[in-house]
């Protein structure tokens, strides 16, 4: 196994995040081996109380599940919001290279923060602002969620069921955060770029409503460009008008995604021979059916025809045996799935991380999201409520110590 | 097709010369997806002959970036990308697993040109592994990570994500890695390769539903799974999408605590419902979210989404209107003020608007300098002034149909 990069690993990071945008722009900093010190009020930051919580552990702040997924790697160190308390968090922002930040304007007012004037104090220092809406605007303080985000940013909109009497629905996962912390990351990287060449830090500031604005695929050039917007359809691509459902259920009870693209005569014909192969393409295999026309005018049919054929085989053989043909298609995997893919196994992509609440224990948690051959990224155990205090603390004192002597 | 494209899009904002090849008898599917001006098309209702120079969303994906045209399949061609090679320093595909490996570019030989090379692999499944050849595009890399069956009503089929969601974020993960290794490479000289399997990418956003499974053997295959609109973890209500004045108009709320929620009472004007002792404490209104949301549904159904966001934001609660693309582009003063959206010309398409960055730097600006290229626009300019080839053999090569 490789280590870490030299050029992460050297890394001092001061982590103010309180949200899952800030917290993930940090755990990818802290699995490259960087230092990422997270200074926590005595509560814990609010992924703490947000659950599930490990068996047994309810409302443990060192057992919320929120707050290990996004909190691999990190070093916690707990500060009361009080003069001495700020005095520790500005020394270790002076020693820092980079300052990870979620808070608003009037928020950084209120911590007593001035981004300017840390920027002029420390110019290598590197800030990474990933706030709701970005620092500035009209918009800069008002309140948000995931859920709000992804409805401000227009993703919502092209996400939930062909009954549009049903609301659009929010995908899980906290997508709203997940993209401001991929461009809180990107960003970083490249001020971090700049730095090495320049030695000069500045400020980042990630908006994640832009993030999500500029994520929604087809939208908005199908906005740009034909001023058509696009209808949310179930689990398939939002498009102008409604296409063919690509969600068929199999025999096990579970699902696949499978969009057969009509005018694509090799998909056609591929779909077809699976299908005679079980004896189920009936009329299909027709020569009449090779003409695109008549193919969108019994779509009907040719979907009726797809629904038993699916149903009479399991979503693994499916998958397997459609890929093995060409065909993209995919099984809708739940999370335990993942654990018997025997791809992601084949690849050890989950890692065990010792628990928070018990060292001896492991538990499998996803690996780096990039795989490097010179350097390593791999998640390592989430700190408990202010496990680094001392430490932090007697480090500071020591680089104090030798700065006087 | 989408993922290669904007990971490196993200590196030609911010100044890299990117040099996009590209085959002129297989178009990049970008250039072929029917997202035309004036001309209203689904995705997959391709025009069979389409112009090369018309597609919106290659606009989209290729600004600032210069795109010459190679036949890969001719030894001459893949001369000429050798000698590209070695004027580069970084190296992207984006091709199933095997292609490069047929021309003889992998990452052994790409060092033999450039020692300190970085190659990005970017693939749907990565390059090891029994389904590496798997074929795949967003939605399938949805489906196969889990994402999707994550994302939906209880009791009903997932329904996921209406995009390409992991061809955005699995691009994103891709450019992030290369300036990754690029920062390696500054700072140690050497250079890498990267594999960026799209469908892990897609399992580290999964949240805290894949540790309850890992860590307290909890299934997601449960009644009550997924949560639709709300939300569990923590407990937050009214939590939700409701209907707003118009044709499929929505607003969407999130009430988390009682400090929240008296609020959100004072800026609806607190109506008889909203003093009903079922939604009492924090607790009852959990307990009782089906008569809430039908409540808040009935308050919501005669507001305008942007007025009613406006009146709820003033009143510090988190609530945004559903917004559309023609809202981004033309109504919200956020994406506005902060120059989100930018256009530039284009000689085939005209004027266009684009999707800018997120991301504002103090000391590194984005160059915005060109739309897409057409087809084969800076071969004259790639293959003449940066590979030193003359008028008359770029001309031989042509005619040829090598470039």
């Amino acid at each position: 196994m490789t280590g870490h990069s030299p050029a992460f690993a050297s890394l001092r990071v001061v982590e103010l995040a309180d949200d899952p945008g800030g917290e993930l722009a940090g755990k990818l900093l802290a699995d490259l081996g960087a230092d990422v010190v997270k200074i926590e009020p005595p509560a814990g930051v609010a992924s703490r109380t947000a659950g599930p919580f490990a068996d047994g552990h309810a409302d443990d702040p060192d057992a919320s599940l929120e707050f290990w997924t996004y909190n691999t790697s990190k070093r916690s160190v707990v500060l009361d919001d009080t003069a001495a308390g700020r005095e520790v968090r500005d020394e270790l922002i002076a020693g820092a290279d980079v300052l990870l930040s979620t808070a608003t304007p009037r928020q950084l007012a209120a911590a007593g923060l001035d981004l300017d004037a840390l920027l002029a104090a420390h110019p290598a220092l590197i800030v990474v602002s990933v706030t709701p809406f970005g620092l500035t605007g009209p918009w800069a303080e008002h309140r948000s969620s995931d859920l709000v985000g992804l409805a401000a940013g227009g993703l919502l909109n092209s996400c939930g069921y062909d009954d549009h009497a049903i609301p659009p629905i929010r995908p899980g996962g906290n997508q709203a955060y997940m993209l401001a912390a991929s461009f809180a990351h990107c960003g970083l990287m490249l001020a971090l770029i700049a730095r090495q060449r320049s030695g000069h830090g500045q400020l980042v500031d990630v908006s994640m409503h832009e993030s999500v604005a500029v994520s929604g695929e087809l939208a908005n050039p199908y906005w740009f460009y034909p001023k058509a917007l696009v209808q949310r359809q179930t689990a398939r691509h939002a498009q102008p008008v409604p296409t063919q459902p690509a969600s068929f259920l199999c025999g096990d009870g579970r699902w696949v995604y499978f969009a057969l693209i009509l005018s694509d005569p090799r998909a056609w014909a591929a779909t077809v021979a699976w299908m005679d192969d079980h004896g189920l393409a009936a009329d299909l295999v027709e020569e009449r059916y090779l003409e695109l026309e008549l193919r969108q005018r019994e779509f009907g049919h040719v979907q009726e025809l797809l629904e038993v054929f699916f149903l009479m085989q399991d979503s693994g053989t499916a998958y397997r045996e459609g890929q093995r043909r060409g065909l993209p298609i995919g099984p809708m995997q739940a999370p335990e799935d993942l654990l018997e893919d025997e791809h992601l196994k084949a690849r050890e992509f989950f890692m065990p991380v010792a628990l928070p609440t018990d060292e001896r224990r492991t538990a499998l948690f996803p690996g780096s999201p990039y795989r490097f051959d010179a350097f390593a990224a791999a998640p390592t155990r989430p700190p408990r409520l202010g496990e680094h205090t001392a430490p932090v603390l007697a480090e500071l004192a020591a680089r104090r110590a030798v700065q006087h002597a | 097709m989408g993922v290669g494209s904007v990971a490196t899009r993200m590196l030609a904002d911010f100044g890299a010369e990117v040099i996009k090849i590209e085959n002129r008898t297989r178009l990049d599917t970008p250039r072929k997806l029917p997202i035309y001006k004036g001309e209203v098309r689904s995705y997959g209702d391709e025009d069979a002959d389409p112009d090369p120079d018309k597609g919106g969303l290659f606009n989209n994906y290729c600004r600032n970036k210069l795109g010459v045209t190679i036949d890969m399949s001719a030894p001459e061609g893949r001369e000429l990308a050798v000698e590209l090679i070695r004027h580069s320093s970084v190296v992207t595909e984006n091709f199933a697993p095997g292609v490069m490996e047929r021309w003889g570019l992998t990452y052994d030989y790409l060092r033999t040109l450039v020692p300190e090379v970085v190659f990005a692999r970017m693939s749907g499944y990565g390059h090891s592994g029994p389904h590496h050849q798997f074929r795949s595009y967003g939605p399938i890399i949805q489906a196969v990570s889990g994402l999707t069956f994550v994302s939906g009503l209880p009791g009903r089929e997932p329904s996921g994500f209406g995009l390409s969601y992991m061809d955005n974020q699995a691009a994103y993960y891709n450019s992030a890695a290369l300036l990754m290794a690029i920062l390696h490479r500054e700072v140690t000289g050497e250079g890498c390769e990267i594999d960026v399997s799209a469908v892990e990418a897609g399992v580290t956003l999964l949240g805290a539903d894949l540790l309850d499974v890992t860590v307290n053997g909890q299934p997601t295959r449960r009644p009550g799974f997924p949560r639709g609109n709300r939300l569990e973890h923590p407990a937050a209500a009214p939590h939700g999408v409701y209907p707003a004045q118009g044709d499929d108009r929505w607003l969407a709320v999130a009430v988390f605590d009682d400090a929240d929620w008296q609020r959100f009472v004072a800026a609806v004007g607190a109506p008889a419902w909203t003093a009903d002792p079922r939604f009492a404490t924090h607790a009852d209104r959990v307990a009782h979210q089906d008569d809430l949301d039908a409540a808040v549904a009935g308050w919501s159904a005669g507001q305008d989404a942007h007025e009613a966001m406006a009146v709820l934001q003033a009143a510090g609660v988190a609530a945004a209107a559903v917004q559309n693309p023609q809202d981004l582009a033309e109504r919200d003063p956020q994406i506005a003020a902060r120059g989100t959206f930018f256009e530039l010309d284009h000689p085939v398409i005209g004027p266009a608007l684009f999707e800018g960055s997120p991301m504002q730097l103090s000391r590194t600006d984005a160059d915005l300098w060109r739309s897409a290229p057409l087809l084969g626009e800076d071969n004259d300019h790639v293959f003449g002034t940066i590979l030193g080839l003359d008028e008359s053999r770029r001309a031989e090569l042509a005619a040829k149909g090598v470039i």
